[in-house]
């Protein structure tokens, strides 16, 4: 078990997400950065999608009730175990009584914005639908539907790795994946249904313009501020079906992107979708700060799922290599 | 089945006498040897000088091959500064694997004296990456 110790709001149970459900109204909620959750569960010999905390807001503390493995990925927190610094995307063993302390996000090589803490075992709450990631809106799944708050306390499942097989790591993605345009990070984006509805100039400004994440931005959509994107002629249309990633232009021409906690259906115009393999990055793209969009096809995106399943395949031969070495010792 | 480390040899100096490898040098726990080409023949060449076991430093040493790191990835400041105080089995360093990354301890308690090696070098087994002046002082 684990006991939050944080008064901040915010964090949630989450795992790769509860796909499957769009169809009775349920949004797939999830890991906003899924390869980070995906990665730390790869570190501790969980199943990739083991459920973990997200952690969006900081300090974050909690004590661990019980010995147990763990890994921080995601942002660089400069984790400490009581008084030990405790290095990012990494499997360190923690025994009952300590506390781990999650602080601010670090600039360094990279800046992300949200921090998974992972667990051997996996945080053990209720799958609901398939999956024990919170649904803020239905307000189920995850710990009682909602955000932690301080004491609350989270089982965790039994772990299937080695116990002692601890302090290793991995390199992020964001290193060994970079996407950046002029500095700036950048997603891939494909056109969608109202694309050819925009004015030349606002598409050409749609690519080739930073897009600020304002202040208005979380687990449901990101607010961007930019150049305001002006349709040929006044669209109006029925609410339809959209998943994470679709970019929406209402009516102020300010492009909203869908992220995890989305409501299945909308009615605003879409621009494009931001691909699946890229949907990470913009989940650890902090408030405040700028990122480009890039064009892409079909065939790119899927060969970019490709690439992200090939990193974590890799990572996980290489962790599995590096147990059974120590595990033979 | 190979039965002793002469077998080992000759089929090692076999293998090599058909390539155009020059020296092949295999280090392990407590074992080392090195086999380098003379005329047509594979011979075994004479053992290093041994390190000075007096020296007053020791040396974190790398578990594995590997690239060295004084940084971890995602930071721009080292683990373990020159002059930085340790203890035994703490990080002083990374070796980089592919995705993997290891950690180089430090074998005493101490403080750390000099890399060895540049950030980003590739390190053979037993490549000594950190060196270390031991506490004086038993704790």
């Amino acid at each position: 078990m684990i006991e939050i110790l944080s008064a901040s709001a915010l964090a949630t149970v989450q795992d790769l997400g509860r796909v499957g459900a769009l169809r009775w109204g349920v949004g797939t909620s999830g890991a906003m950065d899924p390869l980070a959750l995906a990665a730390g569960n790869i570190l501790l010999g969980n199943d990739e999608g083991a459920a973990a905390v997200e952690v969006p807001v900081f300090p974050f503390r909690v004590r661990f009730a019980q010995d147990c493995a763990f890994a921080v990925t995601g942002a660089d927190v400069a984790a400490r175990l009581d008084d030990e610094p405790v290095l990012p995307w990494w499997c360190t063993q923690a025994r009952a009584g300590q506390v781990l302390n999650l602080g601010l996000p670090q600039g360094g090589t990279w800046r992300g914005s949200r921090a998974y803490l992972c667990l051997a075992g996996g945080v053990e709450v209720q799958a609901v639908l398939g999956s024990r990631s919170t649904q803020l809106r239905g307000a189920f799944g995850g710990h009682e539907g909602r955000a932690l708050r301080q004491g609350d306390t989270l089982p965790i499942g039994i772990s299937k790795a080695e116990p002692r097989s601890t302090d290793f790591g991995l390199v992020p993605p964001a290193l060994a994946l970079p996407l950046q345009v002029d500095g700036l990070p950048a997603v891939r984006v494909l056109p969608a249904a109202e694309y050819t509805r925009y004015s030349e100039a606002s598409r050409a400004a749609f690519w080739s313009e930073p897009w600020k994440i304002t202040a208005q931005s979380d687990r449901y959509g990101y607010r961007l501020a930019g150049t305001p994107l002006e349709a040929v002629s006044a669209l109006e249309m029925r609410s339809h079906g959209i998943v994470p990633g679709v970019i929406q232009v209402p009516p102020g021409g300010q492009p909203i992107v869908q992220m995890r906690d989305a409501q299945p259906s909308g009615g605003y115009p879409k621009l494009g979708t931001v691909i699946e393999a890229d949907l990470w990055r913009l989940g650890q793209a902090p408030i405040g700060s700028r990122v480009r969009f890039i064009e892409t096809n079909w065939d790119d995106a899927v060969a970019a799922m490709a690439q992200t399943r090939r990193w974590l395949d890799e990572a996980r031969r290489l962790v599995d290599l590096r147990r059974s070495q120590r595990g033979g010792r | 089945m190979m039965n002793s480390n002469s077998d080992r040899v000759r089929q090692l100096s076999d293998w090599l006498g058909g390539t155009d490898i020059a020296r092949l040098e295999l280090r392990g726990p407590g074992e080392s040897i090195c086999l380098q080409r003379e005329g047509g023949r594979i011979v075994v060449a004479p053992d290093e000088p041994a390190l000075d076991a007096q020296a007053p430093s020791v040396a974190a040493t790398a578990a594995s091959v590997g690239v060295f790191l004084h940084r971890h990835p995602l930071r721009d400041s080292a683990i373990a500064e020159t002059g930085t105080t340790v203890r035994s089995g703490q990080i002083v360093g990374l070796l980089q694997i592919g995705a993997l990354l290891l950690p180089v301890t430090s074998p005493c308690d101490g403080v750390v004296a000099a890399m060895l090696l540049e950030h980003g070098a590739t390190a053979g087994y037993g490549t000594r990456l950190v060196e270390l002046h031991p506490s004086s002082t038993t704790s």
